[in-house]
């Protein structure tokens, strides 16, 4: 468990799966001798928070849970955003450029490179859909709800909403994104013919697993963290108005 | 493929190593943590959702009340006893624990035992198995790998265009996969067609 005393140089240093973590908290390198709590402070990052996610990351068998409900509905939304940010500007375009050049130096047939590029685009087209779905409509109505919350009386129209509709809806229609890469794994170690650039070939794989290690921990947050506080918001709120 | 996890709450080392090299050798069993002690067990149990406890009787009356006040976790719980014979303390709810293991047991029991656990498992609906594809939809899954549009489909199988969009939106929404190429691979990885197959196509 990493602690907010220790130089954060040391822990990135012995934990380099946090690398992805950084960007996403704005955090710019160059640590020196600073602990992680200074560190976070100058950047305008909450240390706690930063410790709960960063701890949640690197224990494979940690299901994040209560700690995380300490925090804000919109701390939560705004760390959401900027892991999307992540995988829109970092991740996706570097496992892509890879996948483009492995595919234009490998022996494989037009029909196959074909395969893999079509199907690498039309996952990055069902990505973004995912995401904006997620920013355009969930995301503001998850503040939406924290701010009639905390209003004495929720305002009316607001009140209708939530009779019609609930986070529950969707969670019923929230997709996996890491199972088609998974897909697209498997197809190069057991299907596709050998590729001679083992270096490239391997970067690839490492990105692609890295990936989707991420948006499953990252499913886990929406799914068992900001779904059900935000279900819990819905009732609370609801059951504060006089049944119509 | 079902899978159940495990943590040991287990004093005996010798009897920690065996029950773990038990379940090693048993498909889908994976043993998250051993513990001996009481203390990180307890806030491990609540941050880890965990499939079954095996726990020795004496680590079991030390943790009584935790069982008081989670009685939940007595159906995940199997009861390390030593031998049949023994008979239990009073006071403790034991009649709620649906397993109990013996030292004494034959392997066949204790394997069988332990097997039976892994058909208890709900068969929670993971996505994206072919396993949750019906034959029709699996035929279907191949001929749109094979670039064929909904209308040919239709004729192929002699449905109504309706028919096969319904079953193409069942797809989509069993295997979380829209696109016609993410469904050609997924049916590459489930063997519904060969690559060869699909790389011979027109």
């Amino acid at each position: 468990m990493i602690n907010r005393e220790w130089p954060m140089y040391r822990v990135v240093l012995e934990n380099h799966q946090l690398l992805p973590l950084l960007p996403r908290f704005d955090l710019k390198m160059g640590f020196g001798e600073l602990s992680v709590d200074e560190v976070c402070r100058s950047h305008g990052v909450n240390t706690d928070f930063f410790l709960e996610i960063a701890n949640a990351y690197l224990d494979e068998l940690y299901v994040p849970g209560e700690g995380l409900s300490l925090f804000s509905l919109s701390t939560m939304v705004s760390y959401i955003k900027s892991t999307h940010k992540y995988y829109i500007d970092i991740a996706l375009p570097m496992v892509e450029e890879k996948i483009n050049r492995l595919m234009s130096h490998s022996a494989l047939s037009k029909k196959e490179i074909n395969l893999v590029t079509t199907f690498f685009n039309d996952y990055k087209k069902d990505f973004m859909a995912h995401l904006s779905q997620e920013e355009e409509n969930i995301l503001p109505y998850v503040l939406e709800l924290e701010r009639q919350s905390a209003l004495n009386e929720p305002e009316p129209e607001f009140i209708q909403k939530l009779r019609n509709y609930s986070i529950r809806e969707f969670e019923k229609e929230h997709e996996r994104l890491e199972i088609s890469l998974k897909h697209l794994y498997e197809l190069i170690i057991k299907y596709l013919p050998p590729f001679e650039d083992l270096q490239l070939c391997h970067q690839v794989l490492n990105d692609l697993a890295a990936l989707m290690k991420d948006l499953v921990d990252h499913a886990d947050v929406e799914d068992k963290v900001l779904i059900p506080r935000v279900a819990d918001l819905e009732v609370l709120v609801l059951s504060r108005t006089s049944p119509v | 493929m079902r899978k159940a996890t495990f943590i040991l709450h287990i004093d005996s080392y010798i009897i920690r190593l065996g029950i773990v090299s038990i379940l090693n050798r048993i498909q889908g069993m994976h043993v998250l943590k051993e513990f001996k002690a009481n203390e990180s067990f307890i806030s491990f149990l609540e941050k880890h959702p965990v499939d079954y406890i095996i726990i020795d009787q004496a680590g079991f009356d030390r943790l009584v009340d935790l069982y008081i006040l989670k009685p939940e976790l007595l159906e995940l719980t199997i009861l390390l006893k030593n031998s049949s014979l023994e008979d239990s303390n009073e006071g403790v709810p034991q009649g709620d624990i649906p397993t109990t293991l013996y030292l004494t047991d034959e392997k066949e029991i204790i394997v069988q035992t332990l097997q039976n656990l892994l058909h208890h498992q709900d068969d929670s609906p993971i996505k994206n198995s072919s396993e949750d594809l019906s034959p029709r939809e699996t035929t279907i899954v191949r001929l749109v790998s094979m670039g064929l549009t909904n209308r040919q489909i239709a004729e192929k199988l002699f449905l109504s265009a309706h028919t096969v969009m319904t079953h193409r939106k069942n797809i989509n929404s069993k295997l979380g996969i829209k696109s016609v190429s993410g469904l050609t691979i997924f049916a590459i990885v489930n063997n519904i067609i060969t690559i060869e197959e699909v790389s011979s196509l027109p």
